[in-house]
């Protein structure tokens, strides 16, 4: 596989890929990504299959013009930047330091 | 010709076109965007310079060329129509567009960046067999490229029509290849960087445009957006299938019917994400932290804009009532220049015609550059080309006006034929041939040579057979082969095809022995971290850490 390193680096990035640093921050990528992306696709699956299959319920007036549904909408929206500011902090914060840690790790001199 | 724009009945009487203002306007913003592109043409020096605008778009200037992505003449013109005469059932498009931008920042943004490619065989020879993958790539980006160029040239001529009230066969086919080769012309002068100066230009008049409607119609109704919507459902249009239009029901209907619409919002929230040509702009940023915060920020302005859009769609029939909007499927555009003209008169109609067009040809001119990188890089790898690197930005060039041109006439020649049906296919062959394939290739150990091919093959195939029996070819009015009818699906295709490809990836790679851990090491690291092995990042592989040539050291 010509697009990919050689065996020397490719040695490395096994090496790293095994190292307590990198399983530390590959965990708390997924752990972070997993979460977010269940409860927001679950939210926006279960509204939308509520849409087509229980639009009784989405039909309920909340006051005014206002349903169920419209609320619904409005939500995913606040939801979306909710989720896309929440993991741009999370990320700042918590992954950045540690990509750092590992990345010096991987292209410091070899040992 | 007579076909794309043979508009079923009622006929429409387009009385609010003003070309006297439109066609100068037109002109003005055609030397002005030319003057923003030839701005950056200096500092495209090489072919990086040229295909990822030397990877130096910073995350500002990256977020609004994103947010600019979603606001294309299906979406901005089409779906504030479809939400004035079908409501809530087609506001929820908007959501799904909004969801397929989550996917983006969460799934793609950084790891993408991080690897430091220019396209999609990049990402796919590290996990397969570089020949094979990059064949792959190129077939399935050079397909989405095809079919979406021809929707976009064809909207040209629906904007030609809509916005400056042009009707004849002739002068709409001329006004589609002139801003066809304008468009190619400001790809050609300044690559990727002149390109994202363009979507970064089209972004601020459209979003501009937004929010002046927006404020304009919340005036009309004393900023109560309630009153907005009790007037909208007073003034609903009837449709057959009955319903009001703030709930569900209008497109969902009833029984069987159901899944159609839900198939629609379905391969929407997960295809999008995965065109080539929208999130491998992040390539050109300055780094996979700057890729997720522009993809992060460009979720929060398109949401803003949606809302906006939403606003506008059901201000438009409260405002025009129910026959003034457009009313049958076909005429959902005319609703949005009809509530212009109603609240700002000829002058807005005339000034807001360019902008309209600048939509378009800000897609068009990011598929071309796309279409150009994945020539460069893919399809002369496949075909055994190794272009010397002092000419390869002059290869680049002639590349770009000769598929420039060729699609660009290629379009013309499809504007008799009703080719909306390759709007959703494109989008379902993000979602069945690319989404499946960089998930897995970001995230499986088993991934391989063999699982490619079966997502791109099997996927792409299975796809385009479902494709043929489905609306958008025979049945309907507005299919492409009206007359006959042999479709045997409702449903959008992509409900089936996406997940399939999901499947085709997994029992592919088991069929084969082909496993290689190390490279899966490598892709996790590099896409995680954004770094690379110190050998590597000396002798530059193919990533961003190419060593300097000489006339970048210059």
């Amino acid at each position: 596989m010509s697009s990919t390193d050689s065996s020397a680096d490719g040695d490395r990035y096994v090496a790293v890929h095994g190292s307590a640093g990198f399983k530390s921050l590959q965990r708390q990528t997924n752990s972070f990504l997993i979460r977010a992306s269940v409860l927001f696709f679950g939210w926006w699956f279960a509204g939308t299959a509520l849409a087509a299959f229980a639009p009784g319920f989405f039909r309920q007036e909340i006051g005014g013009p206002v349903n169920v549904g419209l609320l619904f909408m409005f939500l995913t929206f606040a939801v979306v930047v909710t989720v896309c500011a929440t993991y741009l902090r999370y990320a700042a914060n918590r992954l950045d330091p540690l990509t750092d840690q590992v990345r010096a790790e991987l292209e410091g001199e070899p040992r | 010709m007579s076909t794309t724009l043979a508009d079923p009945p009622p006929p429409i009487d387009n009385t609010w076109a003003v070309p006297e203002i439109a066609i100068p306007a037109t002109i003005a913003a055609a030397v002005a965007v030319y003057f923003v592109v030839k701005a950056v043409r200096d500092s495209v020096r090489t072919s990086d310079d040229f295909l990822v605008a030397g990877r130096r778009i910073g995350p500002v200037q990256n977020a609004v060329a994103l947010a600019s992505a979603p606001l294309m003449y299906s979406t901005l013109f089409i779906i504030t129509g479809h939400i004035a005469l079908n409501g809530y059932d087609a506001a929820m498009l908007l959501t799904a567009f909004t969801t397929s931008m989550v996917l983006g920042v969460l799934l793609f943004a950084s790891p993408v960046r991080n690897l430091g490619g220019y396209t999609l065989g990049d990402i796919f020879a590290m996990r397969a067999e570089e020949r094979q993958a990059r064949k792959a790539a190129a077939i399935v980006t050079l397909l989405i490229y095809g079919m979406f160029t021809i929707i976009s040239l064809a909207a040209i001529a629906f904007i030609f029509n809509r916005w400056f009230g042009l009707d004849n066969v002739a002068g709409l086919g001329l006004s589609v290849l002139v801003v066809g080769l304008v468009t190619v012309f400001y790809a050609y002068t300044a690559g990727m960087a002149g390109v994202t100066r363009l979507l970064v230009f089209k972004a601020i008049l459209t979003l501009t445009v937004v929010l002046v409607l927006t404020l304009l119609v919340l005036a009309e109704f004393n900023l109560n957006v309630f009153d907005i919507l009790d007037k909208a459902e007073q003034n609903r249009k009837d449709v057959p299938a009955g319903y009001d239009l703030l709930g569900p029901g209008r497109e969902f209907g009833e029984g069987q019917h159901r899944l159609v619409h839900l198939s629609k919002l379905f391969c929407v929230a997960v295809g999008v994400a995965a065109i080539p040509f929208l999130f491998l702009r992040n390539f050109a940023t300055t780094s996979g932290r700057d890729a997720r915060r522009s993809a992060g920020w460009a979720s929060m302005i398109v949401v803003g804009v949606y809302l906006c859009m939403a606003i506008v769609g059901f201000a438009s029939v409260a405002v025009l009532g129910s026959e003034r909007i457009g009313v049958i499927k076909a005429h959902r555009d005319i609703s949005l220049p009809k509530l212009v003209d109603e609240l700002g008169g000829p002058v807005m109609i005339g000034v807001l015609a360019p902008i309209a067009l600048l939509t378009i040809v800000g897609v068009y001119a990011a598929l071309l550059i796309n279409a150009v990188t994945c020539v460069t890089k893919d399809l002369n790898v496949v075909r055994g080309r190794k272009p010397d690197p002092a000419g390869e930005l002059r290869d680049i060039r002639r590349n770009t006006l000769r598929i420039g041109i060729a699609s660009v006439l290629v379009g013309v020649a499809m504007l008799p034929v009703r080719t909306h049906i390759f709007i959703p296919t494109s989008i379902d062959l993000a979602g069945t041939a690319v989404l499946p394939a960089v998930v897995y290739a970001l995230f499986w150990r088993r991934f391989n040579t063999a699982g490619l091919k079966w997502i791109v093959y099997g996927g792409t195939a299975l796809l385009m057979f479902l494709v043929v029996f489905s609306n958008g070819v025979s049945g309907p009015d507005d299919a492409i082969f009206a007359g006959a009818n042999f479709k045997f699906i409702d449903i959008e295709p992509g409900l089936i095809t996406i997940p399939a490809g999901f499947l085709l990836g997994y029992f592919g790679s088991l069929s084969s022995k082909e496993r290689d851990d190390k490279a899966f090491a490598e892709m996790q690291v590099r896409a995680l971290t954004g770094g690379r092995a110190p050998a590597a990042a000396r002798t530059g592989a193919d990533g961003d850490d190419r060593p300097r040539t000489p006339s970048e050291a210059r």
